[in-house]
């Protein structure tokens, strides 16, 4: 029997995660990281709904439930990086970020001085030892998303989620009388819930409207409401109009760069350029738990393994694959092991 | 299944929804329609806005129906100038505060039982005061306040005002929700200028309420449109709901006496056979409320494993509690954040059977026997 603190979400997954844990035995203590509990102009933060959610599986399963207040050092550290990465031009990823820095950290490192012999998520991952592996669900694999936390988090880690694939964790959901077995999943950023990243920016960036231009003419095509908004390779979203002719063929406008400076977002209807695909990549901040040359790489999650070289900054690949936005992650595999990942630059 | 959270929520009553129905399926009609089947249902409207308006002693005239008592509560605000100040009681529920909030306001404190300090009201009054808004009962505590001692106050002031030549109003609001179903509610003998009603707290249907004025208020429109409720509230009328309303609050009024007696009953034979607990609201609380605070626990596990019983109860109101924030109400009598943690509020009606407040003491017990038992392992 291990002393184990798992995260609960109010999810169903991390519900799931807690009832076996509980029924393998150990000795389980539920916890809700409060992470962010501010409302938005007409969107309600639903993390008072997922703290029931989770209490009350909890005292179904009858286990310890405590709630951890992460609000200040989430905003610190999560919230404060994504938004200098968005006024920097960059596309962040705050999910990777969490993980690092609160959920396999501060979360982590709260259990081990109360005692815990693990910590447990309802992530779809494994590992083994201090190797992180993909889900065996290869649609959920959330390794993605992980890639960044420490060798000392893996090695203290249970996924027990991991080993099933998610029709299989509904159901033992359901047949196991949880509620929230058909719960619906939140989309996107975890604190954003279901409302789009812009209208989460809106609020704290300044944002002025601009033009967007074609980059092969500098022709004015259009007008976006703050190039923060737009991502490298976006396609949707974008007013175009005015320009008779030549925006009524048919092809689709890609954002392929910004000037922040000037506050103009470029276009492109050649699906050739650059911008957008690439053979190589130049990544930062680099994470390795081994040497490795030859590798598997995911640059979306859910995205396929792409094999590449990589050379300890750059991965390079045999075709042309579609340009990430910097500020995105490049995770990097050997077979089911993440060894790690970085930045895009 | 043992329903305790009849303040939460009602049922609507079979003759009540019977009354409402044909407003939805025959006497469907626009009651400001011209011909006369719609005459018809503007005089059956008008008839239940009438009989609502004489179970509490007042006029067809002084009513303004609205969405439910967060709506009247709000529109009640409408009638100082914004440079006014407003005092309201502490524990009000935040459908009075927060429109409170929006002006110059100030909280008057409460003493232990949840009970209006009549000094410290007194003391908050001064000149640009022109609102004071007080539960006639608490949604949390079921607390009574002394409206007609407050009322007695604010007449004094008045006359004072008038005699120094201030023209300035003060007028005595309160939210009646949570009361309307025990107590006999009569505007005069309570001296209030506004009162707020609530549909739904009293076995009516849901989203409809209704706002008391007296002769000398001037109520400005939250919206406006095609001037219906005096132009004081725009949009076609809610006649199934008013009917409805009209349905319940006459039931209320011919169980007043027997429902009384029955809650206290029920709430003895509560207090008698739950074990190892603490009664917060000992003094002055409407019949059907009972709030016990087992120290130690926390009252939310205990929802979720009642509710595993199919026995329904609830932490302070419904919505603080969706909203994960303490209780303001059981802070401002006093008790430790532990303690609020351990309350339980308890809300009796018309569900319940003797034989239920049996089964549900029992059960009550056995769940905290449990966690009692999971934290003394732990």
């Amino acid at each position: 029997m291990a002393k184990v603190f798992v995260g609960m979400s109010g999810g169903v997954d991390s519900s799931v995660a807690a009832l076996l844990l509980k029924e393998h035995g150990h000795d389980v203590t539920g916890v809700y990281m409060k992470n962010w509990s501010k409302d938005l102009p007409g969107m309600k933060c639903p993390w008072a709904e997922d703290l029931a959610d989770a209490k009350r599986v909890a005292v179904k399963l009858g286990i310890d439930f405590e709630v951890w207040d992460f609000e200040k050092e989430y905003h610190d550290k999560v919230v404060e990086y994504m938004l200098d990465e968005f006024k920097k031009g960059n596309t962040p990823n705050p999910d990777v970020m969490c993980n690092q820095e609160i959920k396999f950290k501060l979360f982590f490192e709260k259990a081990m001085e109360r005692g815990a012999d693990y910590i447990a998520t309802g992530h779809y991952a494994r590992t083994s030892g201090s190797e992180l592996l993909r889900a065996k669900d290869e649609n959920k694999d959330q390794t993605y998303f992980l890639y960044r936390i420490s060798d000392t988090a893996i090695s203290h880690t249970l996924f027990p989620v991991g080993e099933m694939l998610k029709p299989e964790v509904k159901k033992l959901a359901k047949e196991k009388g949880l509620h929230n077995a058909y719960k619906k999943e939140s989309m996107g950023v975890c604190f954003v819930g279901e409302v789009g990243m812009k209208d989460f920016l809106k609020e704290y960036i300044d944002i002025k409207p601009g033009e967007i231009r074609e980059v092969e003419s500098e022709k004015v095509l259009g007008y976006h409401e703050g190039a923060v908004f737009y991502t490298i390779g976006q396609r949707h979203g974008l007013y175009l109009s005015g320009v008779a002719g030549e925006a009524n063929d048919g092809l689709p406008y890609y954002v392929v760069s910004k000037d922040l400076n000037k506050n103009i977002v470029y276009v492109s209807k050649n699906l050739n350029d650059s911008h957008i695909w690439t053979k190589e990549l130049k990544i930062k901040d680099v994470i390795l738990r081994k040497e490795a040359k030859n590798v598997l790489v995911r640059l979306r999650h859910r995205a396929p393994l792409i094999p590449a070289t990589f050379d300890g900054e750059t991965l390079f690949f045999e075709n042309e694959v579609k340009r990430p936005a910097a500020g995105q992650s490049a995770v990097i595999y050997d077979g089911d092991i993440c060894l790690g990942g970085g930045i895009i630059i | 299944m043992i329903y305790l959270d009849h303040a939460a929520a009602t049922p609507v009553s079979d003759k009540t929804l019977e009354a409402m129905k044909p407003y939805f399926l025959v006497d469907f009609f626009n009651p400001s329609s011209a011909y006369l089947p719609a005459k018809k249902v503007a005089h059956d409207f008008s008839e239940a806005k009438a009989n609502i308006a004489h179970a509490i002693g007042a006029k067809e005239n002084d009513l303004i129906i609205t969405a439910g008592a967060t709506e009247a509560n709000n529109l009640a605000m409408t009638a100082i100038s914004s440079e006014a100040k407003v005092l309201y009681l502490k524990t009000e529920h935040d459908s009075v505060r927060n429109p409170a909030k929006r002006f110059n306001s100030e909280e008057i404190a409460v003493d232990k039982n949840g009970r209006i300090n009549l000094d410290d009201l007194k003391s908050k009054i001064d000149d640009n005061t022109e609102l004071i808004s007080v539960a006639l009962a608490n949604n949390e505590l079921g607390t009574i306040q002394p409206l007609a001692e407050i009322a007695a106050l604010v007449r004094e002031i008045r006359l004072e005002r008038l005699k120094n030549g201030s023209s300035r109003q003060l007028l005595l609001h309160s939210d009646a929700s949570q009361a309307t179903n025990l107590l006999d509610i009569n505007v005069a003998r309570l001296g209030v200028d506004l009162l707020t009603l609530n549909a739904a707290k009293v076995y009516g249907p849901k989203g409809v309420g209704a706002l008391y004025i007296s002769h000398d208020v001037r109520l400005k429109p939250l919206s406006v449109g095609g001037g219906q409720e005096n132009g004081i509230r725009s949009g076609t009328e809610n006649v199934p709901g008013v009917i409805g309303f009209a349905s319940a609050l006459t039931h209320a009024k011919e169980h007043l006496n027997g429902n009384r007696k029955k809650y206290a009953n029920f709430r003895k034979i509560l207090l008698n056979e739950i074990k190892d607990y603490e009664l917060i609201n000992k003094k002055h609380s409407l019949d059907n409320f009972v709030v016990l605070c087992f120290d130690g626990l926390d009252a939310e596990r205990l929802i979720y494993l009642l509710e595993e019983r199919e026995v329904y109860v609830s932490t302070g109101a419904a919505c603080a509690a969706s909203k994960g924030v303490r209780s303001h109400v059981l802070a401002a009598i006093g008790l430790s954040d532990s303690e609020i943690n351990g309350s339980l509020r308890i809300t009796l009606g018309e569900t319940n059977t003797e034989e239920q407040i049996h089964e549900a003491a029992k059960i009550i017990n056995e769940v905290v026997a449990l966690e009692r038992e999971r934290i003394r392992r732990g």
